[in-house]
């Protein structure tokens, strides 16, 4: 029988969940079908997946130390996101927080944890802050698409990591390696008790939280979602559109920036190009797949996380490409976003007469 | 009144004994989930006459005409064309059944030539001869006396020839029965009585059409029969030769007797609240005028003559060169510098959905939208308020659906317009642009509007932008008729001769 798209009368109420879960069962089908096609057994592999991901203690450590920083970024794009301004340089933003956090602990390694913790978030914040605030700014005043800009902007950053590393930050004792002295004691977030999960989790909640508050009983936040409807409303409400895009990225720079500063620190201890593994491109993948709400964020990113341990530990065990990880991600993504579709339209069969 | 001037040569065309219809519905009931949009309707068109289809929004007007149309199908009932039961699975089985519809919106391409329009997509051969366009679509304007230069360019034309192109599309395509959504709401009193005549030599040619409208003079000039729909159910079809009144007319149409012409009670005026001194730019040239307290001033025109202009720099969207424009008697740039959230001034666009709405934002995000600042408490913003006051407006205006979490694009028109109408005034304005306020809304919600409008002159003074002459001479004091960006008359409303003066000031005739 022939079917025919209809539009809903009402949202789905609990479409975004089915297709998020639809989504990941078709992503993990093509997986299988992906790990036959390279001759492996599909459903051990599929077990392996799982084992790495959420197996055991270590595995699950893993994906929360790298939920983390994919969470932090994940906010600060989803903020923007939230105006319609698409930042799509967290990457670059999150090495501009390494450098922030780095520069703050080569320069006063003596001082006490508990100022110089602080010092590098905000230096971190700052740093990531206005590498957010050039594309805001070039596109107010000079209409510069902040796409492009913002993508830019993640080349020239990680350029800029390189050129500290190798150059003046470089460590005399490495042997010739890129990267900087490691961190003193006072420059490093602890972890918590035994585990290998550090302090940097609790920051995420804090932050995570604030920002929800922020959005839902701020008026800044209010403004803020409005302008997201475009310019023209936000004109006619008497929002100030300038001044929002350029707090609003300068915000979503920050939080990226605190992600690096948080990796640099807790996971790294140093500054070295490893540091960057593409979180500020995942995260983008994060946002959208949580639809920009803070709390989905958190789950998709602990989710995303997990994905990439598991995809680590499979690489491992069934000598299958780095590549395989990326490709799971991107399934998951465009599905998610194709099934979109079926939140506005429905499916039914034609009447025939 | 928008007076006609179009004559039907036959004040009423009888149909010929034994006439078969060329196009019926039988039955037809179409459901979009719970809501019933058409329920079991039966009608006949028949050749060579005019139908009107009046109703108010949200009757089944528009999803009758998309199952004409082909783009819906019925859940039950089915359609006959010549006496045989078709199903149309799309609009090219409609259009193959001879069937077309002009809608609101036209569909041409700007940068091409109307020939080349009429044939998008027809041109049977890759290769087609621009000579021979030209000469078939000039013959086919000139068979049916429709005045247009098929090498002229749309965007060279007024919407009244880009109306004829429509047309000239469907004849093109061979379409025996012609559906108009509201033809008549883009065109000047002159542009609507030339449509009228072609539409009348079509139909002595033998099409028959279909006229949706929502103003009641012209469907009594125009048609040979009045449908009525109603809450998605045929009333009834009247001969237009046995209606008395218009108001008997409207008030089967909304199922109680509704009074078209407001009670205009005169309030105090007092000090000005807009004045606009010597504007030229933003192609506007010298516009002078002023607003005062408890009067309304309407500013009509043919769309595109620099209403719009007018309006962006009187309400900040724009920006009106140095001491041209003031606004409760502070200059432009001061005004907008220290305007306060309320008892000031507020706008009511004409893009409802799209400039004064969230779409995607409930009832409460969309009060504080522009009244964000009264909820304001420091940083914080107080919603548990903002909740009970949306509320009390949902129930003081009767915005349906009565609930606080509807999204704005799940509101009807009416609905839409009623809670703008709620925010603004809300704000307590001193001051009111209003920018077509009821077009598109039916016969009682365009009442309400009306007196909510009038009843703000005891606190505000109201600029009022609109398209609708009636609406002019219903509510304003005075008539400032626009054309080409200058204001070419100011008429005061109290006077007999106005009305007649407005269409000639409209197509720029001054004499």
């Amino acid at each position: 029988m022939p079917l025919t798209i209809i539009k809903r009368d009402e949202p789905w109420k609990w479409g975004a969940l089915v297709i998020f879960l639809g989504a990941l069962l078709f992503c993990l089908a093509v997986s299988a079908a992906l790990l036959a096609g390279q001759g492996k057994d599909a459903l051990h592999g599929l077990y392996v997946l799982w084992l790495g991901s959420f197996g055991n203690l270590w595995a699950l450590e893993g994906a929360l130390l790298k939920a983390i920083p994919l969470f932090l970024c994940s906010l600060g794009v989803a903020v923007a996101f939230r105006m319609q301004i698409w930042n799509i340089g967290a990457e670059g933003q999150f090495a501009l927080g390494a450098i922030g956090a780095t520069w703050m602990s080569l320069l006063f390694p003596d001082l006490p944890r508990l100022i110089l913790l602080p010092l590098m978030f905000m230096m971190a914040f700052l740093l990531g802050g206005i590498w957010a605030f050039i594309p805001a700014f070039l596109k107010l005043k000079l209409r510069v698409n902040e796409i492009i800009s913002t993508l830019m902007l993640n080349y020239i950053a990680i350029l800029l990591l390189d050129f500290l590393v190798f150059g003046v930050w470089k460590d005399p004792a490495s042997f010739g390696f890129p990267m900087t002295p490691e961190f003193t004691q006072g420059a490093i977030i602890p972890t918590i008790g035994d585990s290998r999960v550090h302090w940097g989790l609790l920051f995420c909640l804090i932050v995570g939280v604030g920002l929800w508050a922020f959005m839902r009983f701020t008026r800044l936040g209010f403004e803020l979602q409005a302008s997201g409807e475009g310019a023209r409303v936000a004109k006619y409400a008497k929002i100030r559109y300038g001044m929002l895009v350029m707090f609003v990225m300068f915000l979503s720079g920050g939080l990226a920036g605190w992600a690096g500063c948080v990796e640099t620190s807790a996971i790294l201890n140093r500054l070295q190009p490893s540091l960057m593994v593409g979180y500020g491109y995942t995260a983008i993948v994060v946002a959208w797949l949580a639809r920009l709400e803070p709390l989905n964020i958190a789950f998709a990113s602990f989710l995303l996380a997990a994905l990439r341990v598991g995809v680590e530990n499979m690489q491992l065990e069934l000598q299958i490409p780095a590549a395989f990880g990326v490709i799971m991600e991107g399934i998951i993504l465009l599905t998610v976003l194709a099934g979109q579709f079926f939140l506005l339209y429905k499916l039914e069969r034609k009447h025939s007469s | 009144m928008s007076e006609l001037m179009f004559v039907r040569p036959v004040s009423v065309r009888s149909l010929p004994e034994g006439t078969q219809p060329v196009v019926s519905l039988k039955g037809v009931t179409k459901r979009f989930g719970k809501v019933l949009a058409n329920e079991s309707i039966t009608m006949d068109v028949y050749p060579g006459r005019i139908k009107a289809l009046l109703g108010e929004n949200g009757a089944g007007k528009s999803t009758m005409m998309s199952m004409l149309a082909g783009r819906y199908c019925p859940d039950e009932g089915h359609i006959e064309v010549d006496g045989k039961p078709v199903r149309f699975t799309s609009s090219k089985d409609a259009i193959a059944a001879g069937i077309g519809m002009v809608y609101q919106h036209f569909m041409l391409v700007d940068c091409m030539t109307v020939a080349e329009n009429v044939l998008l997509g027809q041109e049977g051969t890759f290769f087609i001869n621009p000579r021979e366009m030209k000469k078939r679509v000039g013959e086919l304007a000139e068979a049916y006396g429709l005045d247009i230069d098929p090498a002229a360019r749309i965007s060279d034309l007024s919407m009244g020839e880009r109306q004829l192109v429509e047309i000239l599309k469907l004849l093109y395509r061979e379409s025996r029965i012609l559906i108009f959504d509201e033809p008549t709401a883009v065109l000047t009193p002159e542009e609507t009585n030339k449509l009228f005549e072609a539409l009348w030599r079509m139909t002595e040619q033998g099409k028959s059409i279909i006229f949706i409208s929502h103003k009641l003079e012209e469907v009594i000039a125009l048609a040979d029969e009045i449908a009525i729909l109603r809450r998605g159910r045929l009333e009834g079809e009247l001969d237009p030769s046995a209606i008395t009144s218009k108001s008997e007319l409207a008030s089967r149409m909304v199922g109680k007797e509704v009074i078209l012409e407001v009670n205009r009670k005169t309030v105090e005026i007092s000090e000005p609240v807009l004045e606009i001194r010597h504007l030229t730019g933003l192609g506007l040239t010298d516009i002078n005028f002023r607003v005062r307290k408890g009067e309304i001033v309407a500013v009509v025109g043919v769309a595109g003559n620099g209403q719009k202009a007018l309006v962006e720099a009187v309400t900040g969207l724009c920006k009106p060169p140095a001491n041209t424009v003031f606004i409760m008697q502070q200059p432009w740039r001061k005004f907008f510098a220290e305007s306060t959230w309320n008892r000031s001034m507020c706008y009511i666009p004409e893009d409802r959905l799209g400039l004064a709405t969230l779409r995607n934002q409930n009832m409460v995000d969309n009060l504080l939208l522009t009244t964000r600042k009264g909820f304001s408490n420091g940083p914080w913003l107080n919603k548990k308020r903002a909740e009970k006051d949306t509320l009390k407006l949902i129930k003081k205006f009767d915005i349906r659906p009565g609930k606080i979490h509807a999204l704005a694009w799940q509101l009807s028109g009416g609905n839409l317009q009623k809670a703008v109408l709620a925010r603004e005034l809300y704000r307590e304005p001193r001051f009111i642009v209003a920018e077509q306020p009821t077009q598109g809304l039916d016969v009682s919600a365009t009442e309400e509007v009306w007196n909510r409008l009038l009843d703000a002159r005891d606190i505000s003074g109201i600029l009022l932008v609109t398209g609708d002459l009636n609406e002019a001479l219903q509510l304003a004091d005075y008539i400032a008729v626009m054309y080409r960006g200058r204001i070419l008359g100011m008429l005061p409303t109290s006077e007999e001769a106005t009305s007649g003066k407005i269409g000639p000031l409209m197509a720029g005739v001054t004499d």
